[in-house]
Formats: C-alpha cells, sequence, structure tokens
C-alpha cells in the first residue's frame, strides 16, 4: 500500500507518495481553505490507494507567532486572575530593566476570577458558579485554568461545563485536559495557547477529514510536537499538542537524510515561508523537550526540541519606529505572497530579496514567473542585500543557542537546510559558524512532508500518580517512572523495571554524584508509549553533479545558492547534495 | 583560534548554567529548587570569575570575595570549602557559599538557604544587632560529612539543609567533570587561553561603552529606614575619566546598631549591576566587565561595615538603595531610568517546623524609551515567584490572593510598572519577619514622570511597619502590596 505525507506550511503545501519504491513529490501554494490545498497536493501525487496518510501542520504555530489566534477570556480562581500577568516575577532581560515580555494572549479586561477553591488536600470553598462574570459575546474561546485542577478536576470541569452551557460555539478548553501538571502558570500558559488556536486548528482538522473521507483517502494521522502520531480527533481536541507539527516532521526528515550519508551529527535548519525551524540531532536523535517557550510563552508538552525564529521567506521587510531595518515576524503568507509573486503583493519580503540578488531564477520550478519589476517596487530604496543579512542575523542567534550555547561545537556538525527558503541561506550561516559542510536534500522543498512519511507511530500517554514509590501498586512493564526524592521539586526519568527504588537511586547518583537511601522516593508519573515503527526510505538518488559558487542550483521545489568559494557535489549514489567550503581563505574573502 | 576561544568560552558558560540547572533540580527548599535564589559560576586560578549562570544580580559581583578567602587556605583539589561570613567572603548569613578547586581554577555556587538558625525562624530577622544574632556564623571551613553534620544540626530544618547542601555539591562534581572533559577535548592551556579572553573581551566591551560616557564628577543621595525609625543616608560621587570610573561613598551613614549594613563585597555587586544595565547590558558574565570600575567606601561605614555588625537586610534592602543613589548619580550624565520598587519586599514565616522565605516582585520605573514591567524584580534580585501549588504542598499556607496591584505605577510620558499584591494566610502558629522598604515614600518618577506608590504591610487588615516581627496564630492573614514603578517624562495631553 502506498504511504502518503502531507505537509500543510504557511505559503505552500507539500506532498510527497511513496508507491512500489517510487518516489513521487509536490508543491502547491498553500490556499486560504488549507483542506483544499491537501486535496489538491495528493492530487498532484496521484495519490489513489493510500495505506498510510499522515499530515502536518505549521497553521497553530502560525497564528501563535502572528498573534492571529481566538478573542480568548481567561477563568481563573478568585483572587488569582491575573496569572498570565504576573508570570514568575522575574524579569524579560536581568540588565535591560525596561525589556517586556511578550504580551499575553489574553488582556487584562478578559481575565476574570470564579469564587472556589482546591487546596492540596482537600476542597477549601466550594465552587460558586454564579460568580463567574458575564464574558461577553465577543469571546470566541475561553480558558480555565483553577488551582489545584492537577489534583482534583471537579471544579474546572464544572466551570467548562456550565461555561459551554451559557456560551454554545464558544471553545472551553479546562487545564487538567491539557496539561495535567503542578505549577499554576505553566499550566495556565499552555491552556490559554490551546484555547487561543483552539478554533481556528479545529475547524481547519475537522474541514480536513470532511474533505479527505470525500476523496477517498484515509483519516490522516496529525504529527505532534514530540514527533509522535496522533489520531486527527485527538489533534482537533487539543491542538497545542500539535504546535510545533509540522517542524517536528522536518527535524524527523533531516534526520533520515544526514543518517543515509552517514552523518549523525547535524543541526537541521528548517526555512520556511512564514517562520524557520532548528534543531540539534546528536547521534542521529532529535533532541527532546517536556517545555519550551513559543513566541515568548511557555508551553509544557512533550516536544521535539527546536528554536523558532519568525521570520521566513515570506516575511515582510520594514523600518521600525527607530528607524532600523527588521524583517519579520509579519508574513506575506501565500496570499498575496510576496511582491514578486505577482499576486497583488506590495510590501518587499526575503524572497523579493533573494530575487533581486540574483539567487532565484526568473521562473520557479513550479512553473511560477517572478515579477522582478514589482520586486523592486517593493524595496523601494531598502537594499535586498541588507534585508537578507538582518533575516541572517535572525536566525544566528537561533542556530547558536542550539549549539554553541549548549556546549555544542558547530563546526563539529553537518548543516541540514531544507524548506523553500533554507537553501539559499544556508553557506552564509555555515560560514559564520565555522560550519564546513551543508546538506541539501534533493527534496529540501519538501522535506517535512518525507519525515511525516517515514515518522514512527507513536502514543505517549501520561498518568499522573504523585504518590510515595512503595504506595504505587502495580505499574506497567515497559515505559518510564518519572521519580524524585520527597521534597524535590524535578523528577529524573527511570526506566520500569523490578527494582525501581535502587535504580533511582542509581540514577540520582549518576546525575546529581550522590544517593540518599534514607530518603523516601516519590512517584510522580509513568509515561509510556506504544511504538509502532515507520516505513523504511530508500529515495532515488539524484544525478551526479558539481558546482562551484557562485551558483544557482534549481531542487524540486526549492532553490540553493552557493556562494563563492563553496562547492556542491552530488556523488550519483545519494540524493542528497554535499556543498563545502572550497578554502578558508576564499571563504574569508568573500566576507 | 578567535571561533575556539569563543567555542570554548561558550562551553565555560554552558557548565556554569548546567552547575546552575543542577543545584535547583536536585534542591528540597522552595527557596532555591522553585525561586531559583543561587547563582554558580567558574573562576580561573588567580581567581578571576570568568563564567556565571546568571541568576542574581547581587550574587554576581560579591562572589570573588568568597574565592579569595578560599584560596588563601591554599585548597587542594579534592576539597570542598564552606563559608557564610559576611567579612571572610560573604554576603549576609543565609547565602552560603560552596568553593571547589578545579583543573582549572574554581568552582563557586551560592544558594540563600531558608534558615542558618537565628533565634528568629528564617535567619532574615527584621530587628537584630550582632552578627551572630542572624544565623550560625562559617568561617572560611573544610567540609566534609561531620562538619556538614554538626552545622546543619545547629539549623532549622537539618534535613531540609543537609538536602540543599548536598545540592551544591553535586553542582561542583559536575563542574568537575565537564571542565576535565573540556580540557581533554580541548587542552588545558586552550580552556585557560579561552578563560583570558572571556576575561578580557568583557573588559573591552565596558571599558568602550564607559569611554562613550561623558567624563565628569556626579553626586548622589537618598536614605534607607531603619527598623527605629531613623533615616540613614547613603552618598556617592561618580567620577567618569575616560574609560574608567569610580564609584566613592564618602559621607554615607556610619554603621548603624541594626541589620541594614553592608559588606563591602555587596556595595560592589549593586555598583557592578547599575554599570552593566548602562554600559552593555548584554556583556557576557566575566569579573573583566568590572575591571574599569572602581568602588570605594569609608571603613566602618553602612555599606562597608565591620565585624561584628549585623547585616542581613544589607544585602537584600540597602543594596536596592545603592542602586538608586547610583543610578542617580549616573543620571546626571546619561539617561537613566526612574526609580523602580527600590526593595525586595522580604517575608518569611516559620516555626520550628518549617522556614519559608520568599521576595515579592513590583514596578520597575520606566524607561527614556519604555514603559516600566509590572509585577517583576526590579534590581539585585531576580527570583522567581513560588507556584502557589507548590508552596501549599510544602508549607502550612495558604495564598489567599496574588494579584497585580492595580493603579500604584506612576504615570508619565512613559508609565512606570505597577507592584504586586500578595495575601498569605498561616495555618499553624508562627513568627513572621517582614523586610521591606519604600513604605512611607514612594520610587521616583524621572525627568518628570509621576512618582510609583508606597508600598504596605497588614496583617488582618491592619498596618504594620515597614521591618516587623510578629507571632501569628492559624488564621492569621498577611498582605504585602509592593511599590509602583515611578514615570519617565512628563504625562502627555489626554492622559
Amino acid at each position: 500500500m502506498a504511504i502518503l505525507g502531507v505537509d500543510v506550511g504557511g505559503t505552500f503545501t507539500d506532498a510527497v507518495l511513496l508507491a512500489e519504491g517510487e518516489l513521487r513529490t509536490a508543491k502547491v501554494p498553500t490556499a486560504t481553505r488549507q483542506e483544499e490545498s491537501v486535496l489538491a497536493a495528493a492530487a498532484a501525487v496521484g495519490a489513489g490507494e493510500v495505506g498510510r496518510f499522515t499530515h502536518g501542520t505549521t497553521v497553530a504555530t502560525n497564528a501563535l507567532l502572528e498573534r492571529k489566534g481566538a478573542r480568548t477570556a481567561f477563568v481563573a480562581t478568585d483572587g488569582f486572575e491575573h496569572l498570565l500577568h504576573l508570570r514568575r516575577q522575574d524579569r524579560a532581560h536581568l540588565y535591560r530593566l525596561c525589556a517586556a515580555h511578550a504580551e499575553p494572549l489574553v488582556p487584562l479586561e478578559r481575565c476574570h476570577g470564579v469564587r472556589e477553591r482546591i487546596g492540596p488536600a482537600r476542597v477549601i470553598a466550594s465552587l460558586e458558579l454564579d460568580s463567574l462574570p458575564d464574558l461577553g459575546d465577543d469571546v470566541e474561546s475561553v480558558a480555565v485554568c483553577l488551582l489545584f485542577a492537577f489534583r482534583d478536576a471537579s471544579h474546572e470541569r464544572a466551570v467548562a461545563l456550565e461555561l459551554r452551557r451559557r456560551l454554545p460555539g464558544v471553545r472551553v478548553v479546562a487545564s487538567h485536559e491539557v496539561s495535567p501538571e503542578l505549577r499554576e502558570y505553566e499550566r495556565a500558559s499552555t491552556t490559554a495557547i490551546d484555547a487561543y488556536l483552539g478554533p481556528a486548528v479545529s475547524r481547519y482538522l475537522e474541514a480536513l477529514a470532511v474533505a479527505t473521507g470525500g476523496a477517498g483517502l484515509p483519516e490522516p494521522l496529525v504529527m505532534r510536537s514530540s514527533g509522535g502520531l496522533a489520531t486527527l480527533a485527538e489533534a482537533a481536541a487539543h491542538p497545542a499538542v500539535a504546535l510545533v507539527s509540522g517542524p517536528a516532521a522536518g527535524v524527523v526528515g533531516a534526520a533520515r537524510v544526514a543518517r543515509a550519508v552517514g552523518v549523525e551529527n547535524a543541526i537541521s535548519l528548517d526555512m520556511g515561508g512564514t517562520s524557520t525551524d532548528v534543531c540539534l540531532i546528536s547521534g542521529g536523535e532529535a533532541g527532546r523537550s517536556s517545555e519550551r517557550e513559543v513566541g515568548g510563552l511557555p508551553l509544557r508538552l512533550p516536544m521535539v526540541d527546536l528554536q523558532t525564529v519568525g521570520a521566513g521567506g515570506g516575511s515582510i521587510v520594514w523600518h521600525d519606529a527607530g528607524g532600523a531595518l527588521r524583517v519579520g515576524p509579519e508574513s506575506a503568507g501565500a496570499d498575496p505572497g510576496p511582491a514578486c509573486y505577482g499576486r497583488g503583493g506590495e510590501r518587499p519580503t526575503v524572497t523579493d530579496a533573494n530575487l533581486l540578488l540574483g539567487r532565484l531564477p526568473p521562473r520557479l520550478a513550479g512553473g511560477l514567473e517572478l515579477d522582478v519589476a514589482a520586486a523592486e517596487r517593493a524595496f523601494g530604496g531598502i537594499d535586498p542585500a541588507e534585508a537578507v543579512e538582518v533575516v541572517n542575523a535572525e536566525m544566528l542567534r537561533a542556530l547558536r543557542l542550539v549549539s554553541v550555547e549548549r556546549g555544542h561545537d558547530p563546526r563539529e556538525h553537518a548543516l541540514v537546510a531544507f524548506g523553500g527558503a533554507g537553501p539559499l541561506h544556508a553557506c552564509a550561516l555555515a560560514e559564520e559558524l565555522g560550519i564546513e559542510t551543508v546538506l541539501v536534500p534533493d527534496t529540501a522543498g519538501v522535506l517535512s512532508a518525507i519525515g511525516l512519511a517515514a515518522a514512527d507511530e507513536r502514543r505517549d500517554s501520561v498518568r499522573s500518580y504523585v504518590c510515595a514509590l512503595e504506595d504505587a501498586g502495580e505499574l506497567p512493564a515497559e515505559g518510564e517512572a518519572e521519580l524524585r526524592y520527597r521534597g524535590q521539586s524535578f523528577e529524573l526519568s527511570v526506566p520500569l523495571q523490578p527494582d525501581l527504588a535502587e535504580a533511582f537511586h542509581r540514577a540520582h547518583a549518576a546525575r546529581y554524584g550522590y544517593a540518599d537511601r534514607d530518603r523516601a522516593i516519590e512517584l510522580v508519573a509513568v509515561r509510556t508509549a506504544e511504538l509502532r515503527p515507520g516505513p523504511a526510505l530508500q529515495l532515488p538518488a539524484g544525478r551526479p553533479l558539481e558546482e562551484t559558487g557562485p551558483k544557482r542550483i534549481e531542487l524540486e521545489g526549492a532553490t540553493c545558492w552557493l556562494p563563492p568559494g563553496w562547492v556542491g557535489v552530488r556523488d550519483g549514489t545519494s540524493s542528497t547534495l554535499r556543498l563545502t567550503r572550497q578554502s578558508r581563505d576564499r571563504a574569508e574573502s568573500v566576507k | 583560534m578567535r571561533v575556539e576561544l569563543q567555542v570554548i568560552g561558550a562551553a565555560l558558560r554552558s557548565i556554569a548554567d548546567e552547575m546552575g540547572a543542577v543545584l535547583v533540580r536536585s534542591a528540597f527548599s522552595a527557596n532555591i529548587k522553585e525561586r531559583r535564589d543561587c547563582s554558580t559560576a567558574l573562576f580561573d586560578l588567580r581567581g578571576r570569575m570568568i563564567a556565571q549562570a546568571e541568576h542574581i544580580p547581587v550574587h554576581l559581583g560579591a562572589m570573588p570575595d568568597a574565592v579569595a578567602a578560599v584560596r588563601a587556605h591554599d585548597p587542594r583539589p579534592d576539597e570542598a570549602w564552606i563559608l557564610n561570613d559576611p567579612f571572610a567572603g560573604g554576603t549576609h548569613l543565609p547565602d552560603i557559599t560552596l568553593v571547589t578547586r578545579t583543573g582549572v581554577g574554581f568552582a563557586v555556587t551560592r544558594a540563600h538557604h531558608a534558615d542558618v538558625g537565628a533565634a528568629e525562624p528564617g535567619s532574615l530577622p527584621a530587628e537584630s544587632h550582632r552578627l551572630d544574632e542572624e544565623g550560625v556564623v562559617i568561617p572560611p571551613t573544610r567540609l566534609d560529612e561531620e562538619v556538614l553534620d554538626a552545622l546543619v544540626a545547629r539549623m532549622r530544618n537539618p534535613d531540609e539543609r543537609r538536602g540543599d547542601l548536598r545540592a551544591q555539591l553535586a553542582a561542583h562534581s559536575l563542574a568537575a567533570t565537564r571542565l576535565d572533559e573540556l580540557c581533554a577535548r580541548r587542552g588545558q592551556s586552550r580552556v585557560e587561553s579561552a578563560m583570558d579572553e572571556l576575561y578580557a573581551y568583557s573588559e573591552r566591551r565596558v571599558r568602550a561603552a564607559i569611554s562613550r560616557f561623558p567624563d565628569g564628577r556626579f553626586e548622589g543621595a537618598d536614605t534607607v529606614e531603619a527598623a527605629d525609625g531613623s533615616e540613614l543616608e547613603l552618598r556617592v560621587v561618580l567620577t567618569i575619566a575616560g574609560d574608567e570610573l569610580e564609584l566613592d561613598f564618602a559621607g554615607t551613614a556610619p554603621q548603624h546598631d541594626g541589620n541594614l549594613n553592608c559588606p563591602l563585597a555587596v556595595t560592589r555587586s549593586a555598583c557592578y549591576f547599575v554599570v552593566r544595565c548602562l554600559a552593555d547590558p548584554d556583556t557576557p558574565a566575566s569579573g573583566g566587565a568590572f575591571a574599569p570600575v572602581r568602588v570605594l567606601a569609608p571603613e566602618g561605614s553602612l555599606l562597608n561595615a565591620r565585624s561584628p555588625a549585623a547585616v542581613a537586610a544589607g544585602n537584600v534592602e540597602t543594596s536596592s538603595r545603592i542602586v538608586d543613589v547610583v543610578f542617580a548619580a549616573f543620571g546626571q550624565a546619561v539617561p537613566v531610568p526612574a526609580q523602580g520598587q527600590g526593595t525586595m519586599n522580604n517575608l518569611t514565616l516559620g516555626n520550628d517546623r518549617f522556614t519559608y522565605y520568599e521576595t515579592v516582585g513590583g514596578g520597575q520605573g520606566a524607561c527614556p524609551d519604555a514603559d516600566g514591567p509590572s509585577a517583576v524584580h526590579v534590581a539585585m534580585s531576580n527570583t522567581l515567584s513560588t507556584p502557589t501549588e507548590a508552596l501549599e504542598l510544602a508549607y502550612p499556607l495558604r495564598v489567599e490572593r496574588h494579584e497585580l496591584r492595580l493603579g500604584s505605577a506612576g504615570a508619565g510620558a512613559h508609565r512606570g510598572g505597577d507592584g504586586v499584591v500578595r495575601e498569605l494566610r498561616v495555618l499553624e502558629p508562627c513568627r513572621l519577619s517582614l523586610v521591606g522598604e519604600r513604605r512611607t515614600r514612594g520610587p521616583q518618577g524621572a525627568s518628570g514622570g509621576e512618582p510609583g506608590r508606597p508600598g504596605r504591610n497588614l496583617l488582618n487588615g491592619e498596618e504594620l511597619p515597614a521591618k516587623v516581627t510578629r507571632s501569628l496564630g492559624p488564621g492569621d492573614v498577611v498582605r504585602v502590596e509592593t511599590p509602583g514603578g515611578g514615570g519617565y517624562g512628563r504625562v502627555r495631553n489626554g492622559h
């Protein structure tokens, strides 16, 4: 049976179809109704009898970064309604005293309290539902986060029920449904993100299910941020779990591509139309994390450990109030798209800059004629080379963060460049970081879709305990236990095994240099995962090639820019271009 | 070569960061594990600070004295040394510092412990007159199991203290491992070169920034309020000359009978903080950033106190005021922000069974180009708030209210930040210590901006003094309203 992967990005929708050893790829512009793009992309690769259909989307990420989510209200325990605005009391920058944190998704006037109180052990004040204020007619979504709901969700459930009764059609998300874990601020932030994204993402997924069903395709599995796959219903219920789904798929694809040419340590650079994602790959595996900031807001869910920059090919180039040249986070998207697409875009974008610098061909591989005059008009007096420098500086910060700042020498890694715009910028970024090798897969334009097609089916589940280990009762045979000494706030993951206590003492000794066998051990949670490995991926080899920069190399769905001092080689056995610096001296003189 | 040094330098910084993460993640008391009231750093063999996990500014400039104090004992590589004596490398007694020798210098951890055995639980008494009333004084001492047992036995909740000290030791063993790995990979001499370069790089950047300031002599003055109601004056003369500057606190009040006194290390920290904010906020943290800064304070004064002065509040409150006076002096030379809350609002609750300590954020003063953020620590602290859920799981306390103190900010072309309202109900008999400032005069605006509102302390609705100790019974509610930040510039029409 054929395998279909479709990745919807902010600008393009990519599809790959693997059937009987043959790979077919397609790239279509993302339409306003994205389910139509999915069908169009599936049709473009000739998807017929499909056995497995996997799907990734950056719709949620883009809506968050561009702040185009739902008009959201927030309900908390009375006396704590400012939770999202109080944050954790640390400042945004230690020495820039007025540096601002990211604005909360819910403004103060839409933050409300409800009288109730649950404590660590019991209900302290019963829920007074009539204290729940009128949230207004224009609210589209509500996030509810009550204290201790991770232990006792009864009040949260009742508030959510009441809100759903009062506000039919309005999405209501309760914190225990999304992130049933200790620490109210991080839980509230995760819930607010889920509520803020909910209407847009679930509308989309519901429409998608109807559309793909009508086209005779199986219901798609949706990539989670963790790199595992969720059912469509799971993802529609809580879009926050799929917030970085497309990017996670890209990292999976990058790791596969790098491994295929014998590279285990790499940094993925996925530059699309609206945003850029970077992730460190060590020993062939993407780093993982359980909490990260997205657009400056904490999100506590299992995720691939990547950094996102709100700048991509479609990002608008502009001058800020202080006169500094800026790029993004606003994007021209697919519609109208960059000025050079000739669809009515009038503001300059990074893509327009690359065209004016001769790094994009006048006619894209997909057949789109680029309008140089329109790009020139949009840029007016702005130097396109400066715009590229500004966007590169943004991406360098993220690249340094995942490598140098975590003690990994970027020079010991290859840069895997993909996404429509990644291969245009990769060599310049590599030079800044001292990276000698850039890998550009022939499928650079659709690598996230490749990652989707190849991804493992993985369903994570977590059961919260928070009790003494000896009182936990029988545990599953396989999985991981989150354990800590009673009194600590952070856990160590230990694989489930017969003598769990001893395994924890040993893990603690290994991590922190000591074990305290007299201290009680607390079991916080057990995580289990159901794993079905994805299909093996055999990508057909590309034709042999050797090019010396400066040179434009056109790929399917992407263009690679080889600057002076670089050579690009494809040896005929693989489907990946290997770009290397010809000599250090030459490269230095380019800068 | 330069790229390699840059990479090694970043690796050193990430070791300091990882030490901080290990300390926080393996600690037991809320003040360290939730609020991150701790710092970690790497020093070179000459005792110069090379890299620091940037948690708490007041620790930044004060750690070199701890290393100097231990270095004088010529420690061996397999030894850990402990100290908290403010007159021998410490700041105030709750800050316990560990120092170990590494292959290429010293590793340091400093953590604010929730109790160090003072008469008052929590060891941050509102009133104390001599250092030995504030807890166990630890001169630089070689730490072994026996010493550790003896020390924690003199403090409340010895089990929690032991756990936190072990967490500090864990950070040190991580540093040793990581530094060995780095030296094996890069070679010891390159690591040492990178340390030199990190120090020199920060120094170059800060010198370049100072040289852009106008030369001249500028003055500042302000006061702190002692528990007995008297006002103590802080005076500073700032001299900027080329790429160096001097801050001289001659004329400041003599050390007093209360606990607002500072050892010179704390005074230096506060000065360095202001220089860092104004000169180059993005300089990587290393001692080099402060090489061009000279700090003088008369011996025996409030800001260079002699033993056995009490110092508990110097580190937290007087340090905030030093920041205000140094900003005031700089304000005559370059644009500076309006005054922030100017206090850490130290709140301690405890008995023989538990001790809980927190500091509460407030309004930041507005800047020439931006509003002041609300509900943050504004100067020498940057501790997190304790999540209500974590607090209530661990202590017999209930948070009744935690919200923005709307309307407390000073108006201006840019407005200050709002303060915070925090209400804690105690569920069993315990002692309360509250140490705050800016309770009568609000943080001042700048360039015509309005002042922020002063803070208030209340017990069951009745106003308490700025600095106070009380016995509480079950059900009592302590309410702290923290000051708003000053505004910047005149209010424009329509406001």
